[in-house]
């Protein structure tokens, strides 16, 4: 009896889980964005002392490798940001700007572009939370498809940018969410860097 | 003893104003855009991203730029970025262009993309194009399937020639390192001459202390 509950639980947990999978498929695509989402959290992290910039190229999905994907190879994305807390934390308010491309066309939209404006940023809250050479920064910004729409207000987080190393390449590495769309791992291309907060820029 | 210390005064404030002019003289460069034309002197070019010598941000962006019979492009975005600090200063120039069609369709290309990387640090600094690369290059037809070597030169009938991935080092290598990338440069030509050029995906950066 006891067995046949069991298997009758595991059947109706697949059956639901196929479920949710194909509704989702319906509903949205891979990637799906969707306009005006809640605000990005702020919390998880502490006031940081340092500000970013960076730019660049990542082909990888996982931060196991940093090859430039091959010739044919439309799965990489590019990038450029200033990021800074603003001069009083707390609250951890902070500035800037983000550019990110992403040309896989099997991702949201045939691939977009993003212009994100930053109003926070602290210390990592993920798996590199402690890490000195990390920061984290997030805010609002706008989607472009290339298949012609245009999301405005749409949330993003850089969970986590971090300065490894010179050069950025095979050292840096980066976490983005936009929305549900994401991508993290080490530079094929580029540099990021932590920098002390005096200037403007 | 106490006659000593104007002496070591003045080696102090000599070794900080040293410090303060080498400070001073810490400057990036950065600057990024999609496509360049000089057709017989006619020059066309997408929006231009230009970093500030003091570092921040730039952008340059389009969604299509077009010259009749030399070029068309779409998704046209060119970002730079730096700053100035004196542990770590660095520049980073990004150029990509989708879509490319150009010399009467003899070079296209689904994405051209050029990466500039300039930095320097408390022991060491570096330029380089890691990054750049074409997507589904196609020259005079032929697929081409490995990455491009740089300065490769080809030929183009009729029209002159490409230099592709063409990259041109700049500094001393000592206190400046510097590095532009133009992944797409036609210099079109006939019996007497150059007379023009185009250059699409193009990205540069610099550092100096």
């Amino acid at each position: 009896m006891n067995k046949a509950r069991h298997l009758s639980l595991a059947l109706g947990a697949i059956a639901a889980i196929l479920v949710a999978v194909a509704c989702q498929d319906a509903a949205s695509p891979p990637g799906h964005i969707t306009a005006g989402g809640s605000p990005p959290p702020k919390g998880g992290g502490g006031c940081a002392n340092f500000r970013l910039t960076g730019g660049g190229r990542i082909d990888a999905r996982d931060h196991n490798g940093f090859a430039k994907n091959t010739p044919e190879s439309h799965d990489f994305a590019t990038f450029g940001f200033q990021a800074r807390p603003t001069s009083s934390c707390p609250p951890t308010d902070g500035s800037g700007n983000l550019e990110w491309q992403e040309h896989n066309p099997a991702d949201f939209g045939g691939g977009f572009s993003f212009h994100g404006t930053v109003t926070f940023f602290t210390t990592t809250a993920d798996e590199t939370a402690g890490d000195s050479r990390c920061g984290r920064f997030g805010g609002f910004g706008r989607v472009k498809t290339r298949d012609g729409r245009t999301f405005d207000n749409v949330p993003f987080e850089v969970r986590h940018a971090c300065d490894v190393d010179e050069p950025g390449v095979g050292n840096d590495h980066i976490a983005i969410t936009i929305g549900v769309y994401s991508r993290h791992g080490i530079l094929s291309g580029g540099n990021i860097q932590q920098h002390r907060l005096t200037g403007n820029n | 003893m106490a006659k000593k210390i104007p002496g070591a005064w003045a080696i102090l404030v000599g070794g900080l104003t040293l410090l303060a002019g080498s400070a001073a003289a810490q400057s990036v460069t950065g600057k990024a855009f999609g496509t360049y034309a000089n057709l017989a002197g006619v020059q066309s070019q997408s929006p231009v991203a230009s970093l500030p010598s003091t570092g921040g941000m730039a952008t340059g962006q389009t969604d299509a730029f077009s010259v009749a019979g030399a070029v068309d492009a779409q998704w046209l975005n060119a970002v730079t970025t730096g700053a100035v600090d004196n542990k770590k200063t660095g520049a980073q120039s990004t150029s990509e262009v989708e879509n490319v069609s150009m010399a009467g369709g003899a070079i296209t290309a689904d994405i051209v993309t050029a990466v500039a990387t300039s930095y320097f640090g408390q022991f060491t600094g570096g330029s380089d194009a890691t990054g750049s690369g074409f997507t589904n290059l196609l020259v005079n037809g032929v697929a081409v399937t490995e990455d491009v070597a740089p300065n490769t030169r080809v030929d183009i009938p009729g029209l002159g020639y490409a230099i592709l991935n063409e990259r041109i080092p700049t500094g001393n290598g000592v206190t400046s390192w510097g590095m532009t990338v133009n992944m797409i440069h036609v210099v079109l030509q006939n019996q007497l001459g150059p007379t023009g050029e185009i250059i699409i995906g193009s990205a540069s950066s610099s550092v100096s202390r």
